[in-house]
């Protein structure tokens, strides 16, 4: 007789694993992607999302060969990282830019503090400040469907100019980052990921719901700038797919909630009272810096502890 | 309905087969080997032998006395000779059997009486002589569990009969075949401990023992049958505790303190027995499944059999063995072969196949928060796990206090959801025995 295994318990496991999380994920953000593919045109976004991912996971792979770490690219978050960094920036931006972008994200956010699950900031979100800040108009000011450069609906909220219907914004018919503008799309991979029990509905939900409540009692409960509110900019996607990243959030749920109020007020302080157009990337990254302190304000005492 | 707060808890898969399978009596074996300790533990207490090599031995009749207030009275589980004294390993811990070939005549020990208590002590005192244990798996003597009647008043007995584990069915059986037992022992507590409550809590799966016990029951307004969920771990003393009575055992503080006992549904009819026949504990119901067990059955079996009898009792095995378990799929411990003996307080012998032994090698946590959100105690494993790859000894120590890690049972929720197969479980038990061993070190608290 062979050698019996002598490992303690448990001596059975669920089916989960974490490269099937990283893939429900890339699932979950396909129709996003594919959305955008369709609003802004196969020529315009296709080079940007494939040069995303290939320089992520490429670096990836190239950081962990030249520090001699195992391999990881294996797992897929670099994936996940590259098209959620895509998903984020406009179709202005330039091929080397967004390769650099996702450089950025996976080396100097994500593999410098050392890897998967070590990280404190959002890489993908961090690497679109980075790119923010680099090269403003190109990565953030909003392309029209048409191609034409032209103003986001966050800026032109408040000037009386002609903003897209509600249904065109629920359907992505207006300007704004690839993965941004077709709620629809989002919601879809929302959906997705709650029944893949991947997410927990609480974190997106109190964030967007923060930002529309506070936004429907500043407009003296005009729903439709709630609801404009609520469509423009990246919150959805923000909400339903940065917000809820395993890494850079509370461990605990009571913590994670928090941390989504906290993320509906900056965004809202933001693009209310400051002059930026959009504050769904700032507020999370606060918020990730805070994470820390959230878990340690909300515990509990452990059943028969102190 | 109540409002209080719900313990996190796993769904698993029961894999109970044999739950309608009733205990069959194993044959008659040629040797048994009886482990002079309930269980194999990593602090095993023994008992000490009365008899020597060669001595003619007969069913019931003690062979090794306890030593201390966490060992039992072991008696001879089969008639025969005692062939040897021997060195027995017990999981870390090294410690002695008794070996007794046995005459295959099971005869009965002559002096074995039927017990008649007249107050607690006298009670306390047969219910020590039976060397009953807690079969659940914790092992600890019924009577010194008892014992604590003399000091308080125990109003409130909670009967486990969650058997939250998957596989195990023997407590489901017991309360099928033994109701009559059930309700003596409860005679007998509400006779001497003078308790007023008793509450058999049992998990939902198992309908037809709820059923049952209800209507036995049903005339006496003390005895509550509880059904319970069936969710892991159910069975676990503060979960029971909770969902049973709402209460909770604070650090620092005995569940005698509230007034409570729980003892395993098994304990209390291997109690009651005594009370009935006079045979202290010689053998036990005992489940026996797994991939690699050709007739999974509920056996009746005499403590100090081996696995190999066991096993032959079910049809042999039909795969080659990857894990030979005592106890369940969740907590159960690893044995080295089949050359294992079954003590008082193994209630399954659960034998996996190779590919199901085999353990998914662990990658990087991703701190989703599963681990957590899973803990019926509300720990944080993760924590554990940076503590223990802290270097500083005295940093570590503080982590694990602080993160009070030997609140852990060691219950296994937390490793079985790991989506990176993190061996959380087994940290923890790392993290208390480095943190036991560092306050023994350090009595002042190290600050
Ligand atoms: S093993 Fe310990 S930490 Fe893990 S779930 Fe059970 S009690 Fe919690
Ligand atoms: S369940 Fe595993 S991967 Fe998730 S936080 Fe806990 S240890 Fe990390």
């Amino acid at each position: 007789m062979e050698q019996l295994m002598m490992s303690s318990g448990p001596h059975i496991h669920s089916k989960d694993n974490s490269r099937r999380i990283m893939l429900d994920v890339i699932l979950a953000l396909l129709p996003a992607a594919i959305a955008g593919v369709v609003i802004f045109g196969v020529k315009e976004t296709l080079p940007i999302l494939l040069t995303c991912v290939i320089a992520a996971v490429l670096s990836e792979f190239l950081f962990n060969l030249i520090t001699k770490k195992k391999q990881t690219v294996g797992d897929l978050s670099a994936v996940v990282t590259g098209l959620l960094l895509a998903l984020n920036l406009s179709t202005n931006v330039l091929w080397w830019q967004a390769a650099l972008g996702s450089v950025f994200a996976i080396v100097l956010v994500k593999c410098l503090f050392g890897g998967i699950g070590r990280n404190f900031a959002n890489p993908a979100i961090t690497a679109r400040i980075f790119l923010l800040m680099a090269f403003t108009s190109k990565v953030a000011g909003g392309v029209l469907p048409d191609g034409t450069t032209g103003a986001t609906p966050l800026d032109l909220i408040g000037t009386g100019a002609q903003l897209p219907t509600l249904l065109e914004m629920f359907l992505g018919q207006r300007g704004g980052a690839i993965g941004e503008t077709c709620i629809l799309a989002l919601l879809l991979g929302f959906a997705y990921l709650l029944i893949r029990k991947v997410i927990r509905w609480e974190i997106p939900v109190i964030f967007m719901g923060t930002v529309f409540v506070l936004s429907l009692l500043f407009s003296g409960f005009s729903f439709e700038t709630a609801l404009y509110e609520l469509l423009s900019g990246g919150l959805v996607l923000g909400a339903v797919f940065m917000a809820t990243d395993y890494t850079t959030t509370p461990i605990t749920l009571r913590a994670r909630m928090w941390f989504a109020l906290g993320c509906g007020l900056i965004t809202f302080v933001i693009r209310w009272f400051c002059a930026l157009p959009e504050g769904v990337s700032y507020s999370i990254l606060c918020m990730n810096i805070l994470s820390p302190w959230l878990e340690k304000w909300t515990r509990r005492k452990p059943l028969g502890g102190v | 309905m109540s409002l209080k707060k719900s313990i996190s808890s796993l769904k698993l898969p029961h894999y109970k087969s044999t739950a309608g399978m009733a205990a069959v009596r194993m044959p008659i074996p040629k040797e048994v080997l009886i482990p002079l300790s309930p269980m194999n533990a990593h602090h095993a207490t023994m008992s000490e032998p009365i008899v020597q090599v060669g001595d003619h031995v007969t069913v019931g009749q003690m062979i090794a006395r306890e030593k201390d207030r966490g060992a039992s009275h072991i008696h001879a589980s089969v008639s025969g000779t005692v062939t040897g004294i021997e060195p027995y390993a017990m999981g870390n811990a090294s410690g002695t059997a008794i070996r007794i070939e046995s005459d295959g005549k099971m005869e009965k020990c002559p002096d074995l009486k039927i017990p008649q208590p007249a107050n607690l002590d006298e009670f306390l005192q047969c219910v020590r002589d039976s060397g009953v244990v807690g079969l659940g798996g914790a092992a600890y003597p019924v009577w010194a569990k008892l014992s604590a009647a003399q000091k308080g008043h125990i109003s409130t007995v909670l009967i486990n009969g969650a058997e939250c584990e998957p596989f195990i069915t023997a407590d489901h059986r017991v309360m099928l075949e033994h109701g009559d037992l059930i309700q003596k022992g409860i005679e007998l507590l509400k006779q001497f401990l003078g308790s007023e409550e008793f509450i058999i809590g049992i998990e939902e799966n198992k309908p037809d023992a709820i059923a049952q016990l209800t209507e036995r029951f049903k005339d006496d307004p003390a005895v509550k049958i509880m059904p319970l969920s069936s969710v892991y771990p159910q069975g676990a003393k503060q979960v029971l505790l909770y969902n049973a009575t709402g209460k909770v055992v604070e650090k620092g503080q005995r569940l005698a303190s509230l007034g409570v006992i729980i003892i395993n549904v098994s304990s209390l009819v291997k109690m009651a027995e005594y009370f009935v026949t006079g045979m202290p504990m010689v053998e036990r119901i005992i489940t026996v499944d797994g991939s690699a067990v050709k007739e999974p059955k509920n056996l009746i079996v005499p403590i100090g059999v081996s696995v190999r009898d066991v096993v032959e009792a079910c049809g042999g095995l039909k795969e080659e063995p990857g894990k030979i378990l005592f106890g369940g799929a969740m907590m159960g411990k690893p044995q080295e072969s089949l050359d294992a003996h079954i003590m008082k307080a193994t209630n399954a012998v659960v034998i996996m196949n190779r590919k199901e032994a085999l353990k998914t090698e662990p990658s990087p946590c991703i701190h989703c928060g599963r681990c957590v959100a899973v803990c019926p105690l509300g720990l944080n494993p993760t924590a554990f796990a940076r503590a223990m790859e802290l270097e500083d000894p005295a940093a570590k120590a503080a982590l694990l206090q602080k993160e009070q890690v030997k609140v852990c049972m060691q219950c296994g929720c937390c490793s079985y959801v790991c989506p990176a197969h993190r061996p959380l479980a087994e940290n923890n038990n790392a993290g208390i025995g480095f943190l036991r061993k560092w306050e023994k070190e350090h009595p002042e608290g190290g600050k």
